[in-house]
């Protein structure tokens, strides 16, 4: 299964990526996929045939039965218009002749409501063009739907969003103050933004840090003070592919522990990333988690209280115990 | 099954099961029985693809006899006449919020786009799962009444409205079970979901969807608890912090160091203490004295390790 990594507070999550086709699939999957694909190279009336199959996520060797399968088809009094027109010269695949399949298929439900949804909430970003071509897009779209007004993705547009996105193309290199509440410190830094992503709420930049010269990820919350510098960075390798489901993001110094986490105390699997979850009968989980940071972990426990327990490993078996006296001393006990 | 499919759309009559397998000579096995089947499971498939495949009964001398037919218009897009920027920008936003993979991929080639094969330099990661989203989809904007399981009792729940918020997708709607308005986190429905009859229920006049989940603030302050609001002492390395999600109406006082005390909901302890927790010896709860004795005494019993 595909898989990406983000690195949040601290701790690598694996999430799922698109499902891993298993077995060979059903005639059903292949015809509804040649009746999108059809008008598709239809109005292109040429496509490379490894561009195709990579745009449909099939192997070309399955895109090349598919197209045949395609070919053989026609009905009686087998006149052009009855045939499917499409074939593979060398390394390209042609339908140059409008025939039964030549208009696509409607929109369902969850097609136009997964486009309009996503299309509402990128107009919500911050320096989105509310009057521009994404809006005049939704305006024709939306009338597919029976009713588009519930639907609401809450999207925080926080101090300095704006400008870091301005920096990313072309990409331009920016200083900030940054506040680690992990070691309470803060930084003056040189970045050069590469991506700017949100996850579970949280905005988050990754970006060439000239401070330790590695990329990093940094949340945008936690930037006190940003100044652009007007100065353009070097061009840093080739874009990511999207079909590993995005970028990964990878931590530094991680180390895995094992958690034992009672029913109440779920939000921690809810909330937080994890490479591993096995549900025991009881109703807990023990549940495998890649921490970067001794504080962060701590954290986890003090919250979590008796819902948590370290099974492993053993140098954290009383870190919550240590961290709940760390947290008395300050109330004088 | 193409095969089927274009034999349908090309004929204006609608044409019965024997006339199908002699106009599609072997296609369909010899044996009436075979036949049928595999008729049916190819006509359920089709309809599962969004083609609705009508059956008339005939009269006169067929009658009683199925007839099948496909109106094209039925199933075929009407050109939305959208510009190429316009399908750009759609791809941009598909592309942008990660909403799940495949929906929007399959609109996007229906209507003539393509899935952005490049990383975009920003995103949104607001992943509903693939399989639950028609139903959900449907619930929503066809107003159908949803079932499903929750917290091990069956709900039947008309969907008023979906939120996504700080990572999380919620349901708000009309909970029959509890004859009430209601909240549900749709990662934590279990089992399967499923949509009912179209057109089931209608929203209540100036529901406000934004306002029916609450916010962390909000969570605070609902509670059994018999003290409203405490009195809490942040560092001046996170007070900034606070003073952004709390306001500047939660400032007790400023002092020197640059430490703040704020005024903080403290109604529902549980979510107090997740709250006053993550800031770890950072911050200490100055007053009232109930609260901090009850602080006092969640830290000493983690503190012997029990």
């Amino acid at each position: 299964m595909a898989s990406r990594k983000v690195v949040r507070d601290g701790v690598a999550r694996v999430l799922s990526g698109r499902k891993a086709r298993r077995g060979p699939r059903s005639a059903a999957e292949r015809v509804s996929g040649l009746l999108v694909m059809l008008p598709w190279v239809l109005e292109r009336k040429r496509v490379k045939l490894a561009d195709m199959a990579k745009q449909f996520k099939l192997t070309e060797a399955e895109l090349m039965a598919d197209i045949m399968m395609a070919a053989m088809c026609g009905v009686p009094p087998y006149s052009p218009d009855a045939l499917i027109d499409v074939f593979v010269d060398e390394d390209e695949v042609v339908a140059e002749v409008p025939s039964v399949f030549s208009r696509p298929l409607q929109l369902n439900t969850a097609e136009v409501f997964a486009l309009v949804t996503m299309g509402q909430a990128a107009m919500k970003l911050a320096g989105a063009d509310t009057s521009g071509p994404l809006a005049t897009a939704l305006a024709k779209v939306r009338p597919l739907l029976p009713d588009d007004s519930m639907v609401v993705v809450d999207i925080a547009n926080i101090k300095f969003l704006s400008e870091l996105r301005q920096a990313l193309s072309p990409a331009e290199q920016v200083t900030i103050t940054y506040f680690a509440p992990s070691t309470a410190t803060r930084t003056e830094r040189t970045i050069t933004p590469r991506a700017v992503f949100e996850d579970a709420g949280n905005w988050y930049v990754s970006a060439d840090d000239n401070l330790s010269g590695e990329r990093r990820v940094f949340r945008v919350d936690r930037i006190e003070a940003l100044t652009r510098t007007g100065v353009l960075a070097p061009k840093f390798g080739e874009p990511d592919e999207v079909d590993s489901d995005g970028p990964e993001w990878f931590g530094d110094a991680v180390q895995h522990v094992t958690l034992r986490v009672a029913p109440r105390g779920r939000w921690v699997v809810e909330s937080y990333p994890f490479v591993s979850r096995v549900q025991e009968s009881d109703g807990s989980s023990v549940v495998e988690m890649a921490v970067s940071s001794e504080h962060w972990l701590g954290r986890l426990l003090l919250r979590a209280g008796n819902d948590v327990q370290v099974v492993e490993p053993a140098q954290f078996a009383d870190l919550g115990k240590r961290t709940a006296q760390s947290v008395l001393r300050r109330y004088g006990k | 099954m193409m095969n089927l499919l274009a034999l349908l759309v090309q004929r204006s009559q609608p044409l019965t099961l024997k006339q199908i397998r002699q106009e599609l000579g072997n296609q369909y096995s010899a044996s009436d029985t075979a036949a049928r089947a595999a008729f049916e499971r190819d006509k359920n498939d089709l309809r599962q693809m969004g083609i609705p495949i009508e059956m008339i009964t005939l009269g006169g001398d067929s009658a009683g006899e199925g007839a099948y037919k496909v109106d094209r218009r039925k199933f075929e897009l009407s050109d939305l006449r959208l510009t190429d920027a316009e399908r750009d920008a759609l791809q941009m936003a598909v592309a942008t919020i990660r909403l799940g993979a495949s929906h929007g991929d399959e609109a996007l080639w229906k209507l003539g786009g393509e899935r952005a094969l490049n990383t975009p330099s920003t995103s949104v990661n607001v992943q509903l799962d693939d399989g639950i989203m028609p139903a959900l989809a449907a619930g929503v904007v066809e107003h159908r009444t949803l079932n499903f399981s929750y917290k091990g009792e069956k709900r039947r729940v008309d969907p008023y409205g979906l939120l996504a918020r700080n990572g999380f997708w919620y349901i708000v709607g009309f909970d029959h079970l509890r004859s009430a308005q209601r909240v549900f986190r749709v990662d934590r429905i279990e089992g399967k979901l499923e949509a009912g009859d179209k057109g089931s229920f209608q929203r209540p006049e100036g529901f406000d969807l934004s306002k029916a989940v609450p916010t962390e603030q909000e969570m605070l302050a609902e509670g059994d608890g018999q003290t409203p609001t405490a009195v809490v002492l942040v560092d001046a390395t996170l007070a900034s912090g606070v003073r952004r999600e709390f306001g500047d109406g939660a400032v007790a006082k400023e002092r020197t160091d640059g430490s703040i005390e704020f005024v903080i909901p403290c109604a529902n302890m549980d979510a107090f203490r997740l709250w006053l927790f993550a800031m770890v010896d950072r911050a200490e709860v100055l007053s009232p004295p109930a609260i901090r004795a009850q602080v006092i005494e969640w830290l000493t019993l983690q503190a012997k390790g029990n």
